[in-house]
């Protein structure tokens, strides 16, 4: 940056060209906002409810996700680009408690076909979540002990380099092991995808579906407990002490690296359970499911301003909603929406790489 | 005492863990296919009812056996004295506990096949044929059993050898007594007189160059393809070593200007989309041009980022670049996800190029020219400039550099080398469209430059034939390729974050600089 006391305060021309620019979208926004409502509506209400329960069910799976970047960055300064990957593990786990639930028979007299899964459809969630989590934790913690840890220190590529091969690494050993097809999750009977309860609008019925409510609750909760743990723990106070700053940390008796380590935990199960939330709501599962995710995540987390856990929740959600609002709004094919999710990205590091709620970071933090 | 145990008992878990992943991805039956390759017994007879496969698996597997033997039965930390009882328990637990590990999978999975059970459904490897051989035709029980033994024997051994021989310090001795005759050799009154002549560098750069303008003439079709993509990817690694090695920013996105050049080239010489169907020659350079731009382009807003940021961002853009390529917004001008078909190659005096070897020249060529520009930059003012930037920005910037203006032109150029790189690829192929320009390419390069040497030509040429050479010589390792890179990547930023060729002074960085983990210090056997 260049010194800002020069005495008549010089703007530079890059803030001129930012500040233009963003004038220039932010109309064309509202005129896009005033054609797709006012002047020559494409679609009515009822897609736009549907367009909006899709986003808070995507958001709210993209903030679990990026609470584990964002709490990751802040103690580390680190991407770990493995995250998305991590998520994809526990979407396996939480598969294969599915699999093995719908393989025991438990059958009733008015159904003798009725399988153990459908037969406890509450405990088969459950346990999907919990298994889920804890593989994806278990997944985190490894990670970090071999991958991230002798690397403590190094210059800020190296980590990141070890994070992205880690992250290759992960997915390709779910493809050999695994193989390449996409698998259903096959859910509990009661919550098949597309059930849910009807509510009209606009004269027309629009499903709320029940994985989707699942989803937003589980999500709610989790978040709600993480923030519990982070504000009023021990292991949440000696996290923000070793984020704000490491040896002071030690010098106080936090041990840092177990700390690293309990974070690394919470992350992965925080992915994990996004991971199952994703296979019981769009239902697919395979290999690369977590790198599309886990990149969006980030997105979010960046743009609530990385390192701040609201910060990140507000970013999910936001960005959940961009992506399923946003192609309609800008009136752009359902095809192209990654491409604004990544647009943004771009956009938000260029132009306000602390996020929308972030901490005012210095230089050397971004 | 207790301490080795306790060594031994996790070197026992974890190389259970190792082996039987390599199981569950069916790493152990290739191992018996790669290791017919390489002994050519392919063919062989049975032996005791054993196929040559099999036997080469259990040749692999009691390698690891030793090897597991060998780590568990290491020194652990602060015993000095050498007992060899200690030592030789630890290598019979790690055995041990590696051959139970082991032995229950193959109980398992043995009786879940037995019944007939479908494992395959969920474990991709674990076909009903890749089960029998990892049992050796024997029934469950048996292979259990014979595992357990295989793996205890192995791992007593791996203990008696690693302790036997030399005691632990063998291996820096060999190393040492290797440096003596290569000092030795060195101090020949010929050799240093050789070595002196200034002649010998162009002597030795002449036969280079012959044998390389030899081999696309006796390699065959298939080898001249190999050879012309080590060869692009040598100038994408060149042109990334750039902006990573020498400027030190990351880039993710690199495919992107990849697949300009790429595109360029097709839209600009391809019958369909555009109807052009200009020259080769006009092409090549305006792809490079646009590629430099896009660089440019990008670069001026992004490069205010730092680190980790900066990667980010190019991986954004890399994806949207290939997500625009594949939509259907794009299909009336660009071809869409179905690509570009029949690209012109170039021609020479009324003379198409349409053999393979033409094209391979024509790479070499390219290849030739970037490491010569490379070269030249590298010692140039703003080479030393971007070194510097790598080290530390604010200190560059305090000493002059104007380190905008220095990244935009790194970026520019490296952009530059892989629009060219592109064209050339696109030209070659005859055909461009989305799956080439994948996020993977930009690993595979990133993978390159780091696995050769940052910053270092040479480290990057041995990066290209390591990494896209290897994997076309050994065929069977084609599906374990990736899983591999990714491994490299880590295993290389632990032990030598340098590269396999570090560059002189990234290598005298790193020796000195506490942070980064050099070599392992102690208990040196892994």
């Amino acid at each position: 940056m260049p010194s800002a006391k020069s005495p008549a305060r010089r703007v530079s021309t890059y803030k001129i060209v930012q500040f233009i620019l963003g004038i220039l979208f932010a109309g064309y926004l509202l005129w896009r906002l005033y054609v797709v409502f006012i002047g020559s509506p494409a679609y009515g209400p009822d897609t736009w409810a549907r367009f909006l329960i899709a986003g808070v069910v995507l958001g709210s799976v993209y903030a679990l996700i990026a609470i584990g970047y964002t709490l990751v960055y802040g103690i580390l300064r680190m991407i770990n680009f493995a995250h998305g990957d991590i998520m994809m593990v526990g979407a396996f786990g939480g598969y294969f408690v599915f699999e093995a639930f719908k393989a025991i028979p438990a059958p009733t007299l008015a159904d003798p076909k009725m399988t153990f899964l459908d037969a406890n459809p509450i405990l088969s969630v459950v346990a999907a979540f919990i298994v889920g989590a804890s593989v994806a934790a278990l997944g985190g913690f490894f990670l970090e002990k071999i991958a991230y840890r002798p690397l403590r220190g190094a210059p800020r590529l190296v980590p990141l380099i070890s994070a992205i091969g880690a992250s290759i690494f992960l997915e390709n050993a779910a493809q050999l092991l695994f193989g390449t097809q996409r698998r259903d999750y096959s859910n509990p009977a009661i919550l098949t995808r597309g059930n849910g309860w009807n509510l009209p609008i606009g004269g027309t019925t629009v499903i709320l579906p029940y994985t989707g409510v699942l989803t937003v609750v589980v999500s709610v909760l989790l978040m709600a407990g993480l923030y519990m743990l982070v504000m009023r723990t021990r292991l949440g106070r000696s996290m923000r002490a070793v984020a704000e700053n490491k040896q002071v940390a030690a010098l106080m008796g936090i041990d840092v690296d177990a700390v690293i380590s309990r974070t690394f935990i919470i992350s992965g199960a925080l992915a994990g359970a996004g991971g199952v939330m994703w296979g019981i709501h769009l239902g697919l599962v395979y290999y690369y499911v977590g790198f599309l995710p886990g990149i969006k995540a980030f997105t979010a987390a960046v743009l609530g301003g990385i390192g701040s856990v609201p910060g990140a929740m507000l970013g999910g959600l936001f960005l959940g909603l961009v992506e399923s609002l946003g192609p309609g709004i800008l009136g752009m094919s359902y095809q192209l929406a990654d491409v604004i999710a990544f647009g943004i990205l771009v956009l938000v590091l260029i132009f306000r790489p602390t996020g929308i709620v972030g901490e005012v970071l210095t230089e050397e933090k971004v | 005492m207790k301490r080795q145990l306790r060594l031994a008992l996790s070197a026992g878990v974890t190389f259970g863990i190792v082996t039987i992943f390599l199981f569950l991805i069916g790493f152990t039956g290739t191992s018996g296919d790669l290791l017919a390759d390489l002994f050519g017994n392919k063919n062989a007879a049975p032996f005791l009812g054993l196929t040559p496969q099999m036997v080469n698996m259990l040749i692999f597997l009691a390698l690891v056996g030793l090897w597991a033997g060998s780590y568990g039965s290491r020194k652990s930390k602060g015993q000095t004295d050498d007992p060899w009882a200690p030592a030789l328990i630890g290598g019979f637990t790690a055995g041990l506990v590696h051959g139970i590990l082991v032995g229950l999978l193959a109980l398992l999975v043995g009786t879940l096949n037995l019944n007939h059970v479908p494992i395959n459904m969920y474990l991709a490897a674990l076909l009903p044929a890749a089960i029998k051989m990892f049992l050796l035709g024997f029934s469950p029980i048996q292979g259990a059993i014979f595992h357990l033994v295989l793996f205890t024997l192995t791992g007593f051994l791996g203990g008696l050898l690693s302790r036997g021989i030399g005691r632990g310090s063998w291996r820096a001795r060999s190393m040492a007594s290797w440096k003596n005759n290569l000092d030795e050799f060195n101090q020949r009154p010929l050799i240093k007189r050789v070595r002196g002549n200034p002649a010998t560098r162009y002597v030795v750069y002449g036969v280079l160059l012959l044998l390389v303008f030899l081999v696309p003439l006796v390699a065959g079709q298939y080898w001249n393809y190999t050879i012309g993509t080590v060869c692009i990817y040598v100038l994408l690694g060149l042109g990334l070593n750039i902006v990573v090695g020498l400027a030190g920013l990351l880039d993710l996105g690199y495919v992107a200007f990849f697949a300009i050049g790429a595109y360029t080239m097709a839209l600009l010489t391809a019958p369909a989309p555009q109807h052009l169907m200009w020259s080769f020659w006009i092409a090549l350079p305006i792809g490079v041009v646009l590629a430099a731009l896009t660089g440019l382009l990008l670069g001026a807003p992004v490069l205010r980022l730092r680190g980790d940021y900066l990667a980010i961002v190019t991986l954004g853009f890399g994806e949207i670049i290939r997500l625009l390529s594949t939509s259907d917004a794009m299909t009336s001008f660009s071809g869409g996800p179905k690509g570009v078909p029949s690209i012109a190659g170039p021609t020479l005096f009324g003379k198409p190029f349409n053999s393979g070897a033409d094209f391979v020249y024509l790479i070499f060529l390219a290849a030739i020219l970037i490491i010569f520009v490379t070269n030249r930059l590298q010692n140039s003012r703003v080479g030393r400039a971007w070194e510097a930037m790598r080290e530390d920005e604010t200190v560059s910037r305090a000493m002059g550099i104007n380190t905008l203006t220095q990244k935009l032109m790194a970026f520019a150029i490296g952009a530059a080398f892989a629009g060219l790189g592109g064209a050339l690829f696109a030209s070659r192929n005859q055909f461009t469209g989305p799956e080439d320009f994948t996020f993977m390419v930009s690993v595979n390069v990133v993978a390159v430059v780091i696995v050769g040497g940052m910053g270092n030509i040479p480290g990057v040429i041995a990066g290209a034939l390591v990494l896209k050479g290897l994997p076309e010589v050994l065929r069977e390792l084609q599906d374990y390729r990736v899983l591999v890179f990714g491994a490299l990547l880590v295993v290389m930023m632990l032990w030598r974050p340098a590269g396999i060729i570090p560059s002189s002074r990234r290598k005298m960085d790193v020796e000195k600089d506490n942070g980064v983990p050099g070599p392992p210090k102690e208990g040196g056997e892994k």
